[in-house]
Parts: C-alpha cells; structure tokens; sequence
C-alpha cells in the first residue's frame, strides 16, 4: 500500500492509502489526508488541492489537460492538481496554507 | 425471536449485493458504448435524455435535505455539499454534459427540451422525484445516492476511455465522465456512511434495501430504453448479444422493451 506524507501549517501527517487511490476522493468521504487536505470542486477547476511533490513524482502520470491550464508556469516547480491523481507508489507532498 | 438488525458491515455487503445484481452496465446500450459501436447521433440522443435524469439531481438532493432530521447534521451537510458540487463548486455538470451533447451534433435547446426524453427516462425522473419527496430521508438516499448515483463511477470508468479511442472526443469533450468518476465516488461512498450509520432497524434496512434494488433497476430500465428506442434498429440485439457479457438469463425480461 502506498505511504502517502503530506506537510501542511508546519505539520506532518502521514498514512497508508490503498492502491490506486486519489487523495481528494479519500477527504471527501472522511478518511486520511481528511481534515488536512484542501480541496474544493473536485474536477480540477478551482485549483484549491494544489500541492508541491516532495519525493513519488516520478511514479505519477504526466499532468493532464486541467492541470496545464490551471497551473501553467507552477508545474515546473512541481505542483500538481491532486483530485486528478490516482497514488500507486508513496507520495510526499506539501500544500501551501 | 425477533430479528436482530445487520451490523455496518452485514448491510453494507447486501446493499452491494441488491445493486450488483441489476448493473446498468449490463444494459445493450451500455455494451454497445464500451464497444464503440454507438454513432455520435446515438450518443446525442442519450445526452438529450440523461439531461433529465441528472439535471435535477440537486432538487431531488434539496427535498431530501428539507426532510432530513436536524439532529442528523453530518447527513444534511454531505447533501448541502452534493447540491453545491453538482452546481456552483466548479463547472455546473450540466453544463459539461451539454458540451458533450454539442461535440455529438445536437444543441443546448435539443437537450433542454423535455419534449425530447423518452417516456421511461420521464419515469426515472419522475421515480427520483416520488422518492425524494414521500420516502424516508434515509431511505431516500439508500435509493437515490447509493442505489444510483454509487453505480456512476464504474459505468464511466468502462466508457470514458472508449470515448477518446473509439469514438475520438477531446479531453474537454469529455469533462463530464471524468469529473464524475471523482465526485460520484466521494457522493456514493458518503451516501453508503450515512445509510450504515443511520439504518439500525429491521425494518428501515429492509426499506433501504429494497429501494436500492428498485433504483438499480429503474436505471437498468431507463438505459434499455434507449437502447429499443434509439439504437436496436441499427445494432439488433443479436450483435450486442455476440459481443459478450450481456444480461444473464434470468434478468432478460428486464431489458426487454
């Protein structure tokens, strides 16, 4: 199972998450990274779940169309849209307060 | 002696259970989608009724909501959340689904026209109306949130990739599938916690139970439909049939028209 460490307000919060899961289907229905994690539409379009990769970037798939769009230059500092993610292999990541 | 009520995980596998047996996926329409055997006027012809199924989702959410007891909070906020997503969170989905309807050749006023749903999709609506307004709150969302709306993200799942293969949509043609493949799974997983939670009795899990099979059988009806209605004088049911996994044989008076 993918161990997944997210840094946030200077905390650290970490757990295993089943395989192939996505982080903001996981808040949604109150279980880890729930309560920590923001996020808001769910679709990609309001950016609100945007979080930097610390260490697993290179075990997700490349950005898709929503995250071009909507991070543009912040891609290269390695932000990615979490609600279009699906975590296979341990994540760290960090969402800015 | 009386009969003792499930525990969580007891009704959770039989709510499983009452919705697998009658999974729209098992519909021809549907067969005939995950094949690519669907033209783009047949597609337009599905969005111009599932307009009407999902278009008032957030109504049928808000008099469930109004009929939720007070002292259940965490219930009446998973549905205030549902009606915003579905809405004003991001792109209001039917919007997105118009697109799609667009990018398969029909119009914004094609699909707004109520006049252009078949009689069976008019009955889906109207059944998430009756159950929305007369059922038991709980058991409302048993039918409508776990018994339908649970079902999505494993029928997009299957045919959201053979959009962009087989029938050539562009990513943004397709926003509708994608999005719900995330925010179904967040809706359906909370309706099963709240059902789960509040479900204690013999007689409301029977309720709840019962109406998640009804519902999964309305849609089942509902996605047939389409299928006698706009697709078999095409692609008769023999070729769907040949293409595997279709509807065992005890259901098959389910999808006959």
């Amino acid at each position: 199972m993918p161990k997944v460490t997210l840094h946030k307000g200077g905390a650290v919060f970490e757990d295993e998450v089943a395989d192939n899961s996505n982080l903001v289907v996981r808040a949604g229905i109150r279980k880890f990274p729930y309560p920590n994690l923001a996020y808001r539409c769910g679709m990609g379009k309001c950016a609100t779940c945007s979080s930097r990769i610390l260490s697993g970037a290179e075990h997700l798939p490349p950005p898709n169309w929503k995250e071009k769009k909507m991070l543009g230059e912040r891609l290269e500092d390695g932000y990615r849209l979490i609600c279009q993610l699906w975590i296979t292999h341990d994540l760290e990541l960090a969402q800015d307060e | 002696m009386s009969q003792q009520p499930m525990n969580p995980d007891e009704l959770r596998t039989a709510l499983e259970t009452a919705i697998r047996g009658k999974s729209a996926n098992k519909a021809p329409f549907s067969i005939a989608w995950a094949s690519g055997q669907l033209s783009r006027a047949h597609l337009a012809r599905w969005a111009e009724n599932h307009y009407h199924y999902v278009g008032p989702f957030a109504d049928y959410l808000a008099c469930i909501y109004a009929r939720m007891p007070d002292r259940y909070t965490e219930a009446k906020d998973f549905l205030l959340q549902n009606m915003f997503e579905e809405e004003i969170g991001g792109d209001r989905h039917t919007d997105l689904l118009i697109r799609f309807a667009e990018a398969c050749g029909t119009t914004r006023e094609r699909v707004e026209d109520p006049d252009n749903m078949t009689a069976t999709t008019r009955g889906l609506q109207s059944w998430c109306y009756s159950v929305a307004m007369r059922e038991d709150p709980i058991v409302a969302v048993a039918g409508l949130v776990v018994g339908l709306e649970s079902q999505v993200p494993s029928i997009y799942r299957k045919q959201t990739p053979t959009l962009r293969s087989k029938y050539g949509f562009t990513d943004e043609e397709v926003e509708f599938f994608d999005l719900h493949i995330v925010s179904d799974e967040i809706h359906g997983e909370r309706g099963y916690q709240i059902v789960l939670e509040h479900a204690r009795t013999v007689e409301l899990q029977q309720r709840c139970l019962k109406i998640c099979e009804i519902g999964a059988q309305m849609r089942l009806l509902y996605t047939t439909a389409l299928y006698w209605d706009y697709v078999a004088k095409d692609i008769p049911m023999s070729e769907i049939e040949a293409i595997g996994g279709g509807v065992p044989r005890d259901e098959r008076h389910l999808v006959q028209a």
